[in-house]
């Protein structure tokens, strides 16, 4: 039997580790399947950075947007899955208003957001922002601070959501519950301990 | 014919051009004007911000009204540039235009002393002297006219030449079609299709080939070379070789007597012929007899004997029967045609690009060039159109594209430019495979994608659409599988900024072009230049990109420099109509530089006949005595007589030794004269 070889250090040999990419391990199915969810036909990115010049996360964060178009083009499925840069857009959709090829990066990566929640990737922060939007209908609920300056500026201190119609929390609850959404958060969540 | 003036006293005029900040940037324009006014003979200095300009035109006008200027100096740029604008002015304003003398003072002193204003000055100063103690001993002279013979001559039968022929002959011109392949056509008729619209080149060349066959103005020496050129501009004599092609025309055969004779294309020899050999046409992918013609569609259709490897068996000739149409004696013959102007149009040659070693074509099965996939992917080519693995047979899937195979090389071995067309017909090639073979993928390698043309944009962005694959990043090298014959194209993704190997059945190369063989024994026979890189150079890269420093020669297609099928055909138009130009006009002035005999002084020794390289001296009898004559329109003013003459007796015009010792002295004497 072939014995694999390594090295002992397991630091060392990650990197020494071949970096070439093959494009017989790649997924080729991956761009359609983005495109699908996104609605965006991404295999017609022509590299050309103006997303990733337009984007306001770019210049804070190791966040790349046009290289996830390249590595969507190229297959790597798996990389693009669990890399955590995939959870730095603001999706502002700067980068969709100025795409010369008018794609919709800002889709594609919420495609991938998809894809990736399908195997329980999620950064921590999404999973309790889905458990805060199931307990108050809101991400960022309202606070004391807020209220006192939406009073301040005439406004009521409750804004026209859940906060002011706590009735229609229910059906919040129902569409994350016809996805699993909150489910899924609790669970990841537990298993993360 | 304009009157020859007498002035007293030399009465000269210098303007002196800021060309914007080109010259004045580092030139002080104000102390060269201040110093050109101390100069003997200067009545008037002047300066402007571009004197090409109307304004600046007009100032000389008006001194030579006013100040009854004898000569004017120009210091501004390049006599090759503003010669003809200058000496215009002049004449306008009333002067023998050759009463103008230029000093160059932005190439020759302000671009190349842009960070020494003070030493800047200085040499602008002498050249403004120098330029002034020439002008103070100009004189009249009247240009020659010579009459332009009625017909023209292209060189090259590829679609470029071809139109430039059409054209010229359509403008009732005779012209001579000269092509040293036995078929006019060029590379296009090489190719499968063509980009953007991807209309099939030999059905949108066939057409052209018949009517240039049949044109009436348009006489087509195929086979044929130039062998020696003589003359100058409306008065060419063009000897050509035509080759030995030991098969007779119909109409050769009926100058012989044989009537009804002559080939008529039906290829009896060619199925008798023993020899078989590689087929250039089909760069070496089929057989082909000796005798043969390259396809169905030559123009014109009559079959050529390959004498390198005919055995002379004789067996084609008994075939042929009573059209006596072979001889295989057949020896090379001469003519020499007199022609007005001409055109070039001698096309291109792809790059031996298994100079790199790193992309082991010729070493490796499976990597092929784009001219060999062009024949590969056609329908009338050796595998009649299907693409097809040379190691095997088999039909390839993933299909390799290397860009810039030689392009954009500085290494020596390649070439610096970029060969322009090989970014658009590889897109065609990646189309052509998805169109062709069901689940194909093609691997497009580049550093850019050039879509420069119009609808080329578009059309790459059909082929990205189609699902051919861009890689960004020149490849570095190719390794075969020894067992699979795959090969494994190894770059860095420059995109991703990682290393790749991505595995294919099939590499195509598209490698870069460079001029064809003969373009430089070509060139030289007509006296044309060529740049650095070996393609014709012309008159002027933006203003004049159809024309060449030599008078009556024109440029047309790729010989110029790497051009598509679209922007060959529009050179070649412009070429056409510019060689028509001095045929219309019926005569050209020829610039009046040439050698004079004075007759009194001339010893008739004759020593200088034989000297002239061009011919042009004789010695005559004139009034009981033996004088050297000169003819005019022969003499290229190229002083080798007149500096040789022991007895001083030859006189060149505008060049004459006291113009040039005046210059010299100036320099010399710093104007202490
Ligand atoms: C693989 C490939 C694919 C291409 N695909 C396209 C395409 O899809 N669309 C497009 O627009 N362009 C395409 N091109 C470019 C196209 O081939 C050229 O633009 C075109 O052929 C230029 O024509 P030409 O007349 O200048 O030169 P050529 O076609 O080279 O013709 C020159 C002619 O002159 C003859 N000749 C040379 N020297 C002499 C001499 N000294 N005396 C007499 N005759 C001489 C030659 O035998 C030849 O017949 C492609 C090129 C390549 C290599
Ligand atoms: S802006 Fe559009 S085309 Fe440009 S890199 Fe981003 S996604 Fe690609
Ligand atoms: S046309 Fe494209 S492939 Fe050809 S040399 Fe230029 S950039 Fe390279």
């Amino acid at each position: 039997m072939a014995v694999k070889k390594d090295y002992k250090d397991q630091t060392l040999a990650e990197r020494l580790r071949d970096r070439k990419y093959y494009v017989p391990d790649s997924n080729p199915e991956f761009v359609k399947e983005v495109e699908k969810i996104g609605q965006t036909p991404a295999h017609m990115c022509f590299q050309c950075g103006t997303c990733t010049g337009s984007c306001p996360s770019a210049p804070r964060s190791t966040y790349r947007i046009r290289l996830f178009m390249r590595k969507i083009n190229l297959g790597l499925e798996e990389e693009i899955l669990t890399d955590p840069d995939l959870w730095l857009c603001t999706t502002c959709y700067s980068c969709t208003d100025r795409c010369p090829r008018d794609l919709a990066p800002t889709d594609a990566i919420m495609a991938m957001r998809n894809l990736a929640a399908r195997r329980d990737i999620v950064p921590r922060n999404f999973l309790k922002t889905a458990q805060a939007i199931y307990a108050s209908g809101h991400g960022v609920p309202n606070n004391d601070a807020n209220r006192a300056a939406r009073v301040k500026l005439g406004l009521d201190a409750e804004p026209d959501t859940t906060h002011k119609y706590p009735e229609y929390l229910e059906g919040i609850r129902k569409i994350m519950d016809h996805y699993g959404l909150k489910e899924r958060a609790d669970k990841i969540l537990a298993e993360e301990g | 014919m304009a009157e020859v003036k007498k002035y007293e006293e030399p009465r000269i005029g210098v303007f002196v051009c800021h060309c914007g900040t080109n010259i004045a940037g580092s030139i002080d324009i104000k102390a060269v004007m201040e110093y050109a006014s101390t100069l003997p003979n200067v009545v008037i200095a002047d300066d402007y911000q571009y004197m090409c300009s109307t304004p600046g035109q007009n100032k000389i006008g008006e001194a030579i009204e006013e100040q009854k200027l004898t000569g004017v100096v120009v210091a501004a740029c390049s006599p090759r540039l503003h010669e003809p604008t200058f000496r215009a002015a002049t004449k306008e304003g009333g002067l023998n235009p050759f009463r103008f003398e230029m000093a160059n003072i932005r190439e020759q002193n302000s671009w190349v002393h842009m960070h020494q204003p003070e030493e800047a000055t200085d040499k602008a100063k002498d050249a403004v002297r120098i330029a002034v103690a020439k002008a103070s001993l100009l004189e009249d002279l009247i240009p020659k006219s010579v009459p332009v013979e009625r017909a023209a001559m292209v060189v090259g039968g590829g679609v470029g030449g071809m139109q430039a022929a059409l054209d010229l002959a359509s403008a009732g011109i005779k012209t001579y079609l000269v092509e040293k392949e036995p078929s006019i056509g060029g590379k296009m008729s090489q190719l499968d299709k063509t980009f953007p619209t991807l209309d099939c080149s030999q059905c949108i060349l066939t057409p052209k080939m018949v009517d240039v066959y049949r044109h009436e103005n348009i006489e087509l020496l195929t086979y044929t070379e130039v062998e020696a050129v003589e003359g100058y501009i409306g008065n060419f004599d063009v000897t050509l070789r035509k080759k030995a092609r030991g098969v007779m025309t119909p109409d050769e055969a009926t100058e012989r007597g044989i009537i009804g004779g002559g080939c008529n294309g039906c290829g009896d020899c060619e199925d008798v012929c023993p020899v078989i050999r590689p087929n250039p046409f089909e760069l070496g992918m089929s057989p082909m007899k000796a005798i043969y013609i390259y396809h169905a569609q030559v123009s014109p259709l009559i079959y050529t004997i390959d004498f390198d490897s005919c055995v002379k068996c004789g067996l084609c000739v008994d075939v042929c029967g009573d059209k006596k149409a072979i001889e295989l004696d057949a020896q090379d013959t001469f003519e020499t045609v007199k022609v007005g102007t001409i055109v070039l149009a001698t096309g291109y040659d792809i790059f031996p690009v298994e100079e790199k070693h790193e992309w082991g074509y010729k070493n490796y099965d499976n990597v092929i060039t784009s001219l060999e996939f062009e024949r590969l992917i056609c329908a009338s080519g050796p595998t009649g159109g299907h693409l097809i693995r040379p190691s095997d047979g088999a039909t390839p899937k993933k299909v390799g594209f290397v860009l810039c195979a030689g392009s954009r090389d500085n290494t020596g071995v390649g070439k610096p430019y970029c060969s322009r067309f090989c970014c658009m017909y590889s897109l065609k090639h990646a189309h052509q495979i998805i169109e062709k073979i069901p689940g194909a993928v093609p691997y497009i390698f580049y550093m850019d994608i050039r879509s420069f043309g119009k609808m080329y944009e578009e059309f790459y962005y059909r082929i990205q659409d189609e699902g051919a694959k861009f890689i960004r990043g020149r490849v570095a090298n190719i390794q075969e599988d020894p067992v699979t014959k795959n090969l494994h194209i190894n770059t860095e993704d420059t995109l991703l900024g990682r290393p790749i190997d991505v595995e294919v059945d099939m590499v195509v190369l598209a490698a870069a072009v460079q001029p064809a063989a003969e373009t430089e024994a070509t060139r030289r026979l007509f006296g044309v230049s060529c740049s650095q890189d070996g393609w014709l150079l012309e008159a002027h890269p933006k203003l004049n990109p159809c024309g060449t420093t030599t008078a009556g020669v024109y440029l047309a297609g790729v010989c110029q420099g790497p051009k598509d099928i679209p922007d060959t055909v529009a050179q070649a138009e412009g070429a056409a109509s510019a060689a028509s130009i001095p045929i219309h006009r019926g005569e050209v002035e020829l610039e009046p530089y040439f050698a004079v005999c004075i007759e009194d002084i001339c010893a008739g020794c004759g020593m200088c006949i034989n000297l002239c390289p061009y011919q042009a001296l004789a010695l005559v009898e004139k009034d009981g005595r033996t004088v050297m004559q000169v003819t005019e329109a022969k003499c290229k003013g190229c002083g080798t007589c007149g500096g040789f003459c022991p007895g001083g007796a030859i006189r060149m015009q505008h060049f004459t030794t006291p113009q040039i010792v005046a210059q010299i002295d100036a320099f010399l004497l710093g104007g202490e004269q």
